[in-house]
């Protein structure tokens, strides 16, 4: 463990000019900007607004732009590179909010269109708030990790931060391109004014872990962890992706199957039918190749200090990057082109999915038990010769696969980057000591949020159904996250734990917040499927 | 000196007097020690993830999860308690020592804390204040010893501290702090996640919960709860002290000729009566409106998704000639025509079709609606007759006028056959409200607040020189706590100071 904060900073007092408003004049500008444009969408009408998706694009455009500028800032230090990382964030963020808000009148423009035509009531305003699904929320989360990193802009030793938090905002907008922005009519029990209350504390929380995750990475960083042990862990963490994708079929069947995707009256669905895609499932294995090699070279490197293995380990994660875009390039550009699925559908899957037909027409499992597989798989068969051509492939019918191997490749890439000339971005780094004071502050405020997340969520639920906790997956995923905040604030006030150890805790405590939000809405049911 | 550090001393201390420690002291101090607490919490999270991943059997679709499971996964989850884990015997044990671990450790940390507060500091040492995590030593000349330390006090009143001034012949310590009750915001907390805990054993043990089907004109005294055992589901009957008797049910809709489905739905309506001792009370309920009652909340549930229609306007052709007239009719009431025919709503069907001679619904869809209304005409010949929304030949088996009109159902305002309400009966609401109140007050107070402590030692060196030695710290917030430090030293000087940390 470090003993940093024992170690002497000498710090001129002059250098800490009193920080007023003006210090949060991006945030100001961003929010108020925001709300303006808003107010003119809700004057100027929707006809030639630009989409709040449009909005989405370009804040994402922005996040990642100000990151390259974050990035050349902490190489190169130079005062217009800092500046441009800051006014692009603060564009960003800017486009970002105003993409929710936007929304927020479209929503209502649509649903008021058919209320008013019925002669309907006006329904109240709030209804139409966007956190109706996992798109807004990914929306609102990009947001409250951008405002976040804004608001410590304020102090520009900090300004750096950008670097890490844009792309990983960038990521979330990324997930949420893939979900898709369509909407459709609000579930009548979310229309509550806790809604707001609740889903903005989640988005809020969120955000702050996300920044904290950041904070914690580069700490680590600073602390001389070597680039060698993450690239270990972000191996692991790619492996671990590749192995779940495609139901594990990269490993066992040596292919990679992306979901069907139906089109019916307009509107496409995910369906549980897989499509084979061609060199994505090798590509990925070469991957997972190059990865294990990475773990094993940097391992012997880490354990021996063996510099060849080092060399090697490098070559390898380079090598494993490339792979790796390679094969997302080719996965992008086949859901893209590829016309004729039904040929590529592999016929092993159609007993399960006769199974999931079954269901779908409100058959109970103990009836779908009794069906013969035979006419399971005829079934299936017969849905595929019929709707066949209704089946399409469609980058939103995998938001979470594609997501995760972004994050990998992107996670890749910045270990990669962090390898490079190590010691003068950790020069450009604040100190170990400040670091440690703000990673502490945003966990601290992480659970504050997320303790007023459970409690509103609590209190919405019973005012809604008369529960308030039903050990739904979502809410236990939250309190785990919540517990692990709490060890890491009282193992730092109560025992002194500070340094190495608080960061690993914010990592795993970030790690837990991103299977609550997205882990437990794709794999486990519960009454938070909506987000 | 922080918390941690002081609390280290002191138990250095203690355990030079005290060598020996009973087995019972033993005992408390590993039950009260943060170590154990975090422990617990980090045995909780291992719980709750493992009934996160392996579904409970009051999920919806447990009886095709467990289906799907193989006869050892059934036999080894079950005995663990996998399937309701968080009902379990060790998931209880682990929360109640959880408690315990908070009020032991509150009650063992809590002097330390409220020490900062009764006792204060304000006195300290040359070294003590060199030995803070921001110090500094500040050489002053030409001015008097008063106006050094008033000098001092005014920066430090700057930056928002509250200062006191101990002079003693030539020495003085100035000590200046805020937030000193930050202190104790943690106990605060800690009381209030034992109140959330109360709350929550209370709805646990005293609670309970159940569902009520109402179709308007039907009255009820019982709710119907569900008990789960693995993948069998069975009711359990409770008694309300009071009758509920449903008067109307409504669904505003989205789009009107859309369908009853949730998406189309911006809110279910019931009207109830209830009937006990101190009379009848009429109430509504809508969703995300619960009504309160004697203890008990009544709260939108589900809906019978049988089509159905709260009024019906029917639109009567004298067979005779004349102009057509309509009547709205509500759902269980009657109208009367100015020639004395009375009209009663008696049933909707959404589907009409006729099943071996009897009038039924083939779907739940509004795919032909039908009323059936019961006439009685002015002589007193009664008779049901059924009114179509679509045209039907005189000579139909059903739908034939009668009393010299042809009815004809012209429009109607859907609703479900009945609304299901859930019930619930929580004692323990209250505490867990007012815990979580507390709860966010005091993690507010908590983490946006700090408790900053600076102490200024003056001492005159020679005639009109003195030696200021500045040292402070703070239990969190420290690059706020740097900033003020920092302001505060230039503001002494009036220059450039460097700081030491």
């Amino acid at each position: 463990m470090s003993e940093v904060l024992r170690q002497p900073l000498l710090a001129s007092a002059t250098a800490t000019e009193r920080r007023g408003l003006r210090s949060f004049l991006p945030a100001i500008v961003a929010v108020g900007g925001s709300i303006l444009l808003v107010l003119l969408r809700l004057q100027l009408g929707g006809a030639h607004f630009i989409s709040d998706e449009g909005l989405m694009l370009l804040a994402l455009a922005c996040y990642l732009t100000a990151a390259v500028f974050h990035l050349t800032n902490l190489y190169a230090p130079s005062e217009m590179a800092q500046k441009a990382g800051l006014w692009l964030a603060t564009t960003g963020v800017f486009f970002n909010l105003s993409s929710w808000g936007v929304r927020w009148i479209n929503a209502r423009d649509m649903e008021l269109a058919a209320v008013l035509k019925n002669g309907g009531e006006m329904p109240w305003f709030f209804r139409y708030i966007p956190f109706a699904n996992l798109y807004d929320l990914s929306l609102a989360v990009a947001f409250g990790a951008g405002i976040t990193t804004l608001l410590i802009a304020n102090r520009k030793s900090f300004r750096f931060l950008g670097a890490v938090t844009l792309p990983l905002a960038s990521i979330i907008l990324v997930l949420a391109r893939f979900i898709g922005s369509e909407m459709a009519n609000l579930p009548p029990i979310l229309d509550s004014y806790w809604r707001p209350i609740h889903v903005g504390t989640a988005s809020l929380s969120y955000g702050v872990a996300l920044v904290c995750f950041a904070v914690a990475v580069i700490y680590l960083l600073k602390d001389k962890v070597k680039p060698e042990a993450f690239a270990i862990w972000s191996s692991i963490f790619a492996l671990v992706v590749l192995a779940f994708i495609s139901r594990g079929s990269i490993f066992t069947a040596g292919v990679y199957r992306a979901s069907a995707f139906e089109m019916m009256g307009g509107k496409g669905s995910s369906i549980p039918l897989r499509v084979t895609l061609p060199w994505v499932g090798q590509i990925l294995i070469v991957v997972g190749l190059l990865l294990a090699g990475v773990i094993a070279a940097f391992g012997m490197y880490l354990a021996k200090n063996n510099e060849k293995a080092r060399s090697w380990g490098h070559r390898f994660l380079r090598l494993s990057f490339v792979a790796l875009a390679c094969a997302i390039a080719m996965f992008v550009g086949q859901v893209k082109t590829m016309t004729n699925i039904v040929s590529r559908i592999d016929t092993a899957q159609y007993a399960t999915f006769g199974k999931w037909l079954a269901e779908q027409e409100g058959l109970k499992p103990e009836q779908v038990a009794q069906i013969p597989s035979s006419q399971l798989y005829q079934a299936a068969a017969d849905f595929v010769a019929t709707r066949g051509n209704t089946l399409t492939l469609n980058l939103k019918a995998n938001p979470v696969e594609l997501s995760a191997l972004i994050t990998a490749l992107v996670a890749t890439f910045f270990v990669i980057l962090f390898s490079f000339r190590t010691e003068r971005l950790c020069e450009a780094l604040p100190s170990l000591e400040k670091l440690d004071s703000l990673m502490y502050k945003t966990a601290s405020v992480t659970f504050a949020l997320l303790a007023m997340l459970l409690i509103t969520g609590a209190v919405w639920a019973n005012e809604s159904w008369g529960a308030y906790w039903s050990w739904d997956s979502k809410e236990v995923g939250a309190l785990v996250a919540w517990f692990t905040y709490a060890a890491y604030l009282h193992t730092r006030i109560a025992r002194g734990w500070t340094g190495r150890r608080s960061a690993y805790f914010a990592i795993v405590g970030f790690l837990l917040i991103i299977f609550t939000y997205l882990g437990v809405s794709y794999l486990l049911p519960g009454l938070h499927s909506y987000a | 000196m922080s918390a941690v550090q002081e609390a280290r001393k002191e138990i250095a201390v203690s355990i030079e007097r005290k060598p020996r420690v009973s087995v019972i002291n033993r005992l408390m101090n590993q039950l009260s020690s943060v170590r154990f607490g975090v422990t617990l919490l980090v045995l909780l999270a291992v719980a709750c993830m493992t009934g996160m991943l392996i579904m409970q059997q009051s999920v919806q679709g447990f009886d095709k999860y467990y289906a799907e499971l193989t006869p050892a996964q059934r036999l080894v989850y079950g005995n663990l308690g996998f399937f309701d884990i968080y009902h379990t015997w060790y998931f209880n044990v682990l929360l109640m020592t959880l408690s315990l671990n908070i009020v032991l450790s509150s009650i063992d940390h809590f002097p330390r804390a409220w020490k900062f507060i009764s006792q204060k500091k304000l006195d300290a040492t040359r070294a003590y204040l060199l030995s803070q995590k921001l110090n500094n030593t500040i050489n002053l000349e030409g001015e008097s010893h008063e106006a050094v330390v008033e000098r001092i006090g005014n920066a430090c009143h700057q930056v928002g501290w509250r200062v006191r001034v101990a002079l003693k012949d030539r020495r003085a310590v100035i000590f200046a702090e805020r937030g000193a009750w930050n202190r104790l915001g943690a106990y605060g907390v800690h009381v209030a996640l034992l109140v959330v805990f109360l709350g929550f054993f209370m709805t646990a043990q005293y609670g309970q919960t159940g569902q009520m089907s109402l179709t308007p004109g039907m009255s009820s005294s019982e709710i119907t709860g569900l008990a789960f055992h693995l993948d069998q589901i069975s009711e359990t009957t409770m008694r309300l002290p009071f009758t509920v008797e449903c008067t109307d049910v409504q669904q505003k809709l989205i789009n009107k000729d859309g369908s009853l489905s949730a998406m189309n739905t911006m809110d279910w309506l019931t009207r109830i009566r209830i009937t006990d001792e101190t009379g009848s009370h009429d109430a509504l309920i809508h969703l995300n409106a619960p009504l309160d009652y004697r203890g008990y909340r009544f709260f939108q549930s589900s809906f019978n998704s049988t089509g159905n229609a709260r009024t019906i306007t029917l639109e009567l052709n004298p067979q005779q000639g004349g102009e057509p007239i309509e009547v709205t009719i509500p759902r269980n009431g009657s109208a009367k025509l100015t020639d004395g025919t009375e009209i009663e709503y008696l049933n909707f069907l959404p589907d009409f079709t006729l099943q071996g001679g009897q009038a039924d619904t083939a779907s739940d869809e509004y795919n032909n609606p039908a009323a059936r209304i019961g006439i009685t005409l002015p002589d007193g010949q009664a008779k049901a007759v059924y009114a179509f929304a679509a045209d039907v030949p005189d000579n139909a088996p059903v739908g034939a006028p009668f009393g010299g009109y042809k009815f004809k159902l012209k429009s109607f305002e859907k609703a479900a056959t009945a609304h299901i309400l859930s019930v619930q009966h929580d004692p323990g609401r209250i505490p867990f409200y007012a815990g979580s109140a507390f709860l966010i007050l005091t993690l507010c107070s908590v983490f946006f607040f700090s408790h900053q402590r600076v102490w200024a030692i003056v001492e005159e060196k020679e005639t009109g020189t003195f030696e200021v030695v500045v040292g402070g710290d703070t239990n969190r917030g420290r690059l706020n706590f740097e900033d003020r430090f920092k302001r505060m030293t230039s503001s002494i000087i009036g220059q450039t100071v460097k700081v030491q940390s």
